[in-house]
């Protein structure tokens, strides 16, 4: 099974974070970009697959300039992925995600075969959660998201998998090819060792232009970027007895607050 | 031009080292020195991720860092446990001797199987009757056909109760002084080998410290590192490359201190603000500032040094000495920005001077260092 | 410039879903009051779905009445809706935040030369297209984005809009242009749906009101305080890392950056001090009540409401005065 991790390069989580100077982006100087925590879990998805079908092989493929893309690419292959693209686009972190999915299609049409498509939840930054179905269409695939506890049926050749969503647990099957769009960090990636890291700096990069697929007409222009004023922190509730407090509480809610139904 | 700048290779490693240090190591760092313990499951993951054998070569399954490369690792370690560091490198010490001085033969024997699986090692070079006076062994090494007899005892062995294999230095003829000093590998299955018990100690106590003692213990010679009287070179030579790194783990200490005082005087507040807006407190701030910043620069400049193929003895000597100094100071003035609380088991901070101390002392205590640093700052002048 | 919006219907049951009807509200907003909301249902019966639209006052409705939708996955609709959108000139299409409008807007967007946006808590017309503002970076930030191209494609993010009202009007179906996905597109099949068991209450994504629990309620006996309270509240049961990491409650109750977001109207945090990595995943709920033993845990920080103190004595005086005030 040839499968297709696609992985975003994010600010580290530690960052600090603050408008640029137009207001209009997330201000990335001196931002480390690092793979997505999303992104980590879909990439222990596939060596899981890959560990549990013979054969197969792990492509991880991320979508920006080299500054940003390589490292987390590196980071893929530190934790096992067999090979690396990188789709070149000098599109800023938080860029129009229907461009970037049309030029993460066009790398991963021109990489070669992909039966299994793995996008992680959602980007730890803009949270669009787009880029997989975005991807999927692109490629002419079949997009299915939310999905948790992923398997091979090798004996029927189909996926299993199940789908967490509002009203219950959806079980789903389907044939190869498939792209998902995995729900959340249940598998507990593994930690890249010393010698794996060594071995992924040096280990080869694929580039591949981005391409005039992730230039169009309909894009998305970022307009504002605002964090909102701190919280003034709680008001605390004074109280005499458990029994006030819980009243005080309630119509608090109810009066100042109007949320309690 | 000299380029501070860390290459994205370095970053991923101290990226690993840190990530390690603040998920496995800091959770468990104040229970281990409480009990204390000797968390044997977290050395057993750090040698899994390839943080143990930082300086063995790829070639027999260690990591194969320069000097650099595993300062940046050791400081990311040390500054979520010093303790747990000292039993983390304590094999890169233990297997230094082996790299130096083994035959290629020694080397595929000892190190491959060492670094395929999880083993302990342990430098067995200090003795009761003196640690810094290394001419002065004790430990006797008779010529028996082709064996060697080795008796006597070591003590103050870092991971001694838990090794696997023991370099052992040993004189061949104590009249000889330095000249007789022979070194063996010696792995703990040998017949005569009896660890002592964990010894008490102040800090660092995540790791395991105890006497060694060798009765009759029979070594082959094609055990022994170099020939018969080449031992002691070999141990300063080892030494060599070995005290920077604790260089490394001062600093992490020092780091450690100074970020929870600083955090601790943003949020205490006295006299109606936070005490990092007195005067006082800003004072001892930029002072363990400048400290921990020194440290870590003469740190990297004795790697830098050793990484070129240069001896680096003055440079590695004023790291080792500087850092562990500022070490102790920087905790010290973290407890005192606590107040109080600072000496209490409570907090972390208190700790850090316990684990501070010990760099003062152990790899070559500070005073044998300013003597080797002033010999080679008159050499220049002579 | 065209004035028509199109919503896809989401099944809930033989009715519409809740987000859905909050994905209408922003629908009327954008077309304005000359402008036409046009409806979208697809499946088994979606003759009689279309019924919900017109209960809301949105009569012109598509029906692609086709039983292969039921077992599909919601992005095989891209095409259809697409071409839908693209036969009634549509200027935007939106969809409710729920996990099905969420799979189809990217693959829309695609199919349709649109931009887009998922989980938007603003929309307005403005002469390029749309402009959007959605949190983002865990509620840390907000972004506004202008959607241009003449087309845009969004998903509403839940409770952020009131779910839309009558009055009801007659329903003027007319059926779907003819546009059919890639044949792989409809081969993933949904085989069995568990329901989320009764007990449980609403799932966390879309509950209005949630309840977690965290380490200091010191046992998965303890927690059962909290299951009580969101009982009493008919509310959904989120938990903290530290409790499904300890086996207490499964992994899909965790609220935070490795499990879920939700974005509730009320948020109530018992017994969780408030590390960063659960604050991301419920800092942008409406409004925030945390219960903690400890009158300096960070969750107070991010808190609307704070009550300090021993949690075995006040989340049962909670419960207590809810299900007193609430005549149950």
């Amino acid at each position: 099974m040839e499968i297709v991790v696609c992985v975003k390069p994010v600010p580290e989580a530690e960052s600090r974070l603050r408008a640029n100077a137009s207001g209009t982006a997330p201000d990335t100087d001196g931002v480390k970009f690092v793979l997505a925590g999303y992104d980590e879990s879909a990439v222990e998805q596939a060596l899981l697959l890959r560990q549990a079908v013979p054969g197969s092989k792990v492509h991880a493929v991320s979508l920006g300039p080299p500054s940003r893309t390589d490292e987390v690419l590196r980071a893929a292959l530190a934790l096992g992925s067999d090979s690396a693209t990188a789709a070149e686009s000098d599109a800023p972190p938080m860029a129009d995600p229907i461009a970037t999915a049309r030029g993460l299609a066009t790398a991963i049409a021109a990489r070669g075969p992909c039966d299994l498509l793995l996008f992680g939840k959602q980007a730890g930054d803009d949270e669009e959660g787009l880029v997989g179905g975005a991807t999927a269409e692109a490629l002419g695939l079949p997009f299915v998201g939310f999905v948790v506890d992923l398997r091979f049926d090798a004996a029927a050749s189909r996926l299993r998998f199940r789908r967490s969503v509002e009203r219950g647990e959806e079980s789903w099957e389907s044939p190869l090819p498939l792209a998902v769009g995995l729900q959340q960090a249940w598998n507990d990636p593994r930690t890249a060792t010393l010698p794996a890291i060594l071995r992924s700096r040096k280990a080869p990069l694929a580039r591949h232009a981005a391409g005039p697929g992730a230039a169009v007409a309909a894009a998305s222009v970022a307009e504002r970027f605002a964090l909102p004023p701190p919280r003034q922190g709680a008001k605390m509730i004074a109280y005499r007895d458990p029994q006030q407090a819980a009243s005080q509480l309630v119509r608090l809610l109810r009066e100042e607050a109007k949320v309690f139904p | 031009m000299v380029d501070f700048s860390l290459s994205p290779e370095a970053e991923s490693l101290r990226d690993l080292a840190r990530k390690f240090a603040r998920t496995e190591m800091a959770p468990h760092a104040a229970e281990c020195d409480r009990t204390p313990r000797f968390p044997e499951e977290i050395y057993r993951k750090a040698h899994a991720l390839g943080l143990m054998n930082l300086n063995v070569p790829s070639e027999y399954g260690g990591s194969g860092l320069g000097l650099f490369d595993q300062c940046l690792i050791v400081e990311e370690l040390a500054y979520a446990c010093a303790g747990m560091t000292t039993s983390i490198i304590a094999n890169c010490l233990a297997l230094e001797p082996i790299l130096l001085g083994g035959t290629p033969e020694q080397r595929s024997r000892f190190l491959s199987p060492f670094c395929a699986s999880y083993q302990l090692a342990s430098f067995c070079l200090t003795e009761p009757s003196g640690g810094s006076d290394a001419g002065a062994l004790r430990t006797r090494a008779r010529r028996d056909g082709d064996a060697y007899v080795l008796d006597g005892e070591k003590c103050f062995i870092t991971n001694a109760p838990h090794a696997g294999l023991y370099t052992v230095f040993a004189t061949v003829d104590p009249t000889l002084r330095h000249r007789g000093v022979t070194a063996f590998v010696v792995p703990r299955s040998a017949e005569g080998i009896t660890p002592g018990k964990d010894e008490e100690k102040m800090g660092h106590r995540a790791s395991s410290t105890s006497t060694v003692r060798f009765d009759k213990v029979r070594v082959p010679v094609s055990d022994r590192l170099l020939a018969d009287g080449e031992g002691f070179g070999l141990a300063m030579r080892t030494l060599d490359q070995t005290r920077t790194p604790i260089g490394a783990l001062a600093t992490g200490i020092g780091q450690a201190a100074l970020d929870h005082a600083a955090r601790y005087a943003l949020k205490r507040e006295t006299f109606g603000k936070p005490i990092a807006e007195h005067q006082a407190i800003q004072i001892k701030l930029a002072n363990m500032t400048q400290a921990v910043r020194a440290a870590r620069l003469l740190t990297w400049q004795a790697a830098w040094t050793i990484d070129r193929g240069e001896k680096g003895t003055l440079e590695s000597s004023v790291a080792k000495c500087f850092a562990s100094d500022a070490a102790l100071l920087v905790a010290d003035e973290a407890i005192q920005t606590f107040g109080g609380y600072g000496y209490m088991k409570e907090y972390p901070v208190e700790k850090l001077l316990r684990d501070a101390k010990l760099t003062q002392i152990y790899e070559g205590a500070n005073e044998i260092q300013r003597t080797v640093i002033a010999r080679e700052l008159l050499r220049g002048y002579a | 410039m065209s004035d028509v919006v199109l919503v896809v219907g989401e099944a809930d049951g033989d009715g519409l879903a809740e987000p859905t009807r909050e994905a209408v509200t922003v629908a009327r907003r954008l077309a304005g009051s000359q402008g036409t909301v046009l409806g979208f249902v697809a499946g088994r019966g979606a003759s009689g779905r279309a019924a919900g639209f017109a209960a809301i006052g949105v009569g012109q409705v598509v029906v692609a009445d086709d039983p292969r939708w039921d077992a599909a996955p919601p992005a095989a609709l891209a095409r259809p809706v697409a071409a839908a959108a693209s036969n009634a000139g549509a200027f935007a299409v939106v969809v409710g935040g729920s996990s099905f409008g969420r799979d189809l807007v990217g693959g829309v967007a695609v199919a349709l030369g649109a931009s887009a946006a998922n989980g938007v808590t603003e929309a307005e017309r403005i002469p390029e297209g749309v402009r959007v503002r959605r949190p983002v970076f865990g509620g840390r930030a907000t972004e506004e984005r202008r959607l241009e191209g003449g087309r845009a494609v969004l998903s509403v993010r839940p409770h952020a809009f009131p779910a839309a009202e009558g009055p009801p009007t007659s329903l003027r179906p007319e059926p779907a242009p003819n546009a059919e996905p890639a044949p792989a597109q409809l081969a993933p099949a949904r085989t069995a749906v568990a329901a989320a068991s009764r007990g449980a209450g609403p799932g966390l994504a879309d509950a209005a009101i949630v309840v977690s629990g965290g380490r200091g309620l010191r046992s998965p006996e303890g927690f059962r305080l909290v299951e009580e309270l969101a009982e009493a509240l008919g509310a959904a049961v989120g938990a903290s890392r530290a409790v499904t990491d300890a086996g207490w409650r499964p992994t899909s109750m965790q609220v935070g950056q490795t499990g879920r977001t939700v974005s509730p109207q009320l948020y109530i945090a018992v017994g969780i001090s408030g590390a960063i990595q659960h604050l991301v995943g419920m800092v942008s709920s409406r409004v925030i009540v945390a219960i903690n033993s400890d009158p300096s845990a960070p969750i107070f920080r991010v808190a609307d409401y704070g009550l300090a103190g021993d949690l075995f004595e006040l989340v049962p005086a909670l419960t207590a005065e809810v299900r007193r005030v609430r005549g149950s």
